[in-house]
């Protein structure tokens, strides 16, 4: 099995992302610019890895799930809030190139959530599988317990703000401008 | 970061690796300025020149735009904040002439706030790249609304407990936080963060306002709930695409404000240098330009003051040169358009204790209306902001600096007996509050172990589904004010179920709508009406004198002779 450092991922876009009917799918929507010139999270782990965990955790949970691309925005809530309004059960996650990520229904307020890790350096790559799994649980109906990130106190904007400052501007670069969703399909290396 | 250490072979001189390696510092992201994504502080080449051109009461030409280029932000400042009678006068006085006019004692706050409101974001724009952090600290000192300097403490804790935030919200009443906030690890545990909030810092003492930070419309509900006394963190942004993202307008940010005051409740908005860099399009300005627009914005909303200070976004005009002078500048921008300030330093800008204390000092010389936007009164672990500038683990240090300079910070040194005893009083309260509402019981337990916690490390286990469970019986049943002050009442809180009654009436008798306003321990407003800023040099303004300076020195440290007997 391929080791954290060595994983890699194959992003391929098919076509428009299409509306998901299965009761209980999720969709994780990628950022703008995950996984093409931006392929590491802020903390350099690779976004094969972070998509990996938060697929592993779906699967654990056994529901199906799709990945599409947002491009009109790179703003995590509302990557977020479209992923669920495509997915059948109205959940899905969205995740940024920094790796910070969101899980959400199509039924909030756009910058509403279930659950929120708005501090990309404090997600453990743990964390993600965490994330995986209980958008899956929130997709059967269940009420699971919302993942705890590690938090200690550190500055932690002090020390990678600038860097999450550069990598935004990266990928808003990306955005285009009224485009829609794009389904993906995934090939893990 | 820290230079990455050099290939071996190469000879380190130890200063250097000793700085790369050992210090604080060392763990600190800088970025050099980056002038065409707008990663610069203030006097970027692309931010453009004043200009105004008004014709027929309508402004045609600002800033070097033409009206039908103007963006919503052009418009909404063109239309609402610019006041036209002295527009042409204010726009034609030179703007070194203007900065020396901040800096001068004897060109009274008034005078300043009169010409202010007749200018465009980059004549302001312009004034404050003439003037040093120094001139810009000397002018707030006059400029700042209200007379008395006051601070506003974050309490938030990792179990999303309130019981903690109520033990935590008494107690940092005691050291005289006039203003607390709280937020959530969840965005569903809202409803009972804010009752624990709201209960404990009536404890502490009467006329604490406290507020809950989360998504804007849960926010007007806990208000309208009387859940909450005030609202804080409703953003603007300087930069249209950014504002979009937001899910908002300007206009629609100034509907929200006036369904507040609807309400009778307290608010104002946030926006602070660095957000629109950090979110992604910063349209080539400099950091202190795009914070401008937000403040005129503000004002010509209707709403009475800004948090400011980069506030979350604070590291991103830290990194670059000139950053805490910038930080002051937007301060102190606010406080010339006659609005109150919240003057950040709620959010760590550095690792290293010296640097934060470096960014702290403007506006602590000055005096502001809120020195900080959040002191995390808590532990920095159980700052679920992440870290403030300032921590539980240096309220002891902040109320002896303020002795040292002998400045009211908004802080007074507090006794350890009494600080025991109003943990208690508040832990029983809220336990009392929960046993009569239905909620999640605390145990007695509980409230012991919480009376000597520091933070959430030394406190019992909370069951996260029974912060769930609260929150949505609160919901359920409208749980609201009336409801808190039944339940403390009822329990024999008498004194608490007062000050929660009496909060509530504020909501209809309006004064603490004023500008700047807090109350007293007796609910009387302390507002820029009613404590107006009077400073114009030695012999005039606030000082630490008197009854508070007497407070403010005596600290628990200090040796007399007597104790040495």
């Amino acid at each position: 099995m391929a080791t954290t450092q060595e994983l890699a991922v194959t992003l391929k876009e098919t076509g428009t992302a299409k509306q998901g009917e299965k009761a209980n799918e999720v969709v994780i929507g990628v950022a703008p610019g995950y996984g093409k010139l931006l392929n590491k999270s802020i903390k350099g782990v690779p976004h094969a890895v972070l998509l990996r965990e938060l697929v592993a955790g779906l699967e654990e949970e056994g529901v199906p799930y799709r990945v599409i691309r947002v491009l009109h925005t790179s703003d995590l809530g509302v990557i977020g809030q479209t992923a669920a309004r495509y997915a059948g059960s109205g959940y899905g996650i969205g995740i940024l190139s920094k790796g910070t990520c969101i899980i959400h229904n199509k039924d909030l307020a756009p910058l509403d959530n279930l659950e929120l890790y708005s501090i990309s350096p404090l997600l453990s790559v743990e964390n993600y599988r965490q994330i995986g799994r209980n958008a899956a649980r929130y997709a059967k109906g269940d009420t699971p317990v919302p993942v705890q990130q590690p938090y200690d106190g550190e500055a932690i904007g002090a020390t990678y703000m600038a860097r999450a400052a550069v990598m935004h501007l990266t990928e808003t670069a990306e955005c285009k401008d009224g485009a829609a969703p794009l389904e993906l399909e995934v090939t893990f290396q | 970061m820290a230079t990455e250490a050099k290939a071996s072979g190469t000879k380190r001189s130890k200063r250097f690796e000793f700085y790369d390696t050992q210090r604080q510092l060392a763990l600190d992201g800088f970025a050099k300025e980056w002038v065409d994504v707008g990663l610069v502080a203030m006097e970027s080449p692309n931010d453009p020149k004043p200009s105004i051109k008004i014709v027929d009461g309508v402004v045609v030409e600002m800033d070097g735009k033409e009206r039908k280029d103007f963006d919503i932000i052009d418009r909404f400042i063109a239309d609402y904040s610019i006041d036209q009678r002295i527009s042409e006068k204010a726009m034609a006085v030179d703007s070194v002439e203007f900065a020396r006019w901040l800096v001068d004692i004897n060109v009274p706050r008034k005078k300043i706030c009169e010409y202010t409101v007749g200018m465009t974001p980059a004549k302001l724009n312009e004034v404050f790249a003439q003037m040093d952090v120094l001139e810009m600290t000397m002018a707030g000192h006059k400029m700042r609304a209200r007379r008395t300097p006051s601070i506003q403490a974050h309490i938030t804790n990792r179990k999303d407990d309130p019981l903690q935030l109520a033990c935590d919200a008494a107690s940092a009443g005691l050291y005289g936080f006039s203003e607390m906030e709280t937020t959530v690890g969840v965005g569903r545990y809202a409803p009972d963060n804010a009752l624990g909030l709201m209960i404990g810092s009536q404890v502490g003492r009467a006329g604490i306002l406290s507020q809950c930070a989360v998504e804007e419309a849960t926010e007007l509900l806990l208000g309208m709930r009387g859940l909450t006394a005030y609202a804080e963190t409703v953003s603007n942004y300087g930069v249209e695409r950014i504002f979009l993202d937001g899910d908002d307008t300007p206009w629609s940010k100034a509907f929200l404000g006036s369904c507040y005051a609807s309400r009778g409740l307290k608010m104002r908005f946030t926006s602070g240098t660095g957000a629109e860099v950090l979110m992604g399009e910063a349209e080539h300005k400099s950091m202190l330009y795009l914070e401008i627009r937000c403040i005129l914005m503000t004002r010509g909303s209707g709403v009475q003051g800004i948090q400011n200070g980069g506030i979350s976004c604070v590291c991103i005009p830290g990194c670059v040169p000139g950053g805490f002078r910038a930080i002051m500048a937007e301060n102190l921008c606010v406080m010339m358009n006659d609005l109150e300030v919240v003057s950040g330093n709620d959010y760590q800008v550095s690792n290293s204790d010296i640097r934060r204390t470096a960014r702290l000092m403007p506006q602590l010389l000055s005096g502001t209306d809120f020195i900080f936007s959040g002191f995390g009164f808590i532990p920095a672990y159980d700052n679920m902001f992440t870290a403030s500038s300032f921590n539980g683990e240096d309220l002891d240090d902040y109320t002896v600096i303020c002795r040292d300079l002998r400045i009211d910070g908004g802080v007074q040194p507090v006794n350890e007996e009494e600080f025991i005893t109003i943990r208690r009083k508040a832990g029983k309260a809220i336990q009392a509050v929960c046993d009569e509402l239905g909620l999640p019981p605390i145990s007695d337990e509980a409230v012991e172990q919480c009376v000597y916690a520091f933070g959430s490390k030394d406190t019992a286990p909370r069951d996260s589904k029974d912060n769930l469970k609260a929150s949505e019986i609160i919901l359920k049943e409208k749980i609201n004010g009336v409801d808190l002050i039944k339940a403390l009442a009822k329990r024999g809180f008498t004194d608490v179920a007062e000050n929660v009654l009496n909060m509530m009436k504020a909501h209809v008798s309006g004064d603490y709508l004023q500008t700047s306003a807090i109350f007293d321990e007796d609910f009387n407003p302390l507002t820029a009406v009613n404590d107006a800023n009077d400073y114009q040099g030695p012999g005039t303004g606030y000082r630490a004198i008197g009854e508070r300076w007497e407070q403010i020195q005596d600290i628990r440290q200090a040796l007399s002779s007597a104790d040495l007997a």
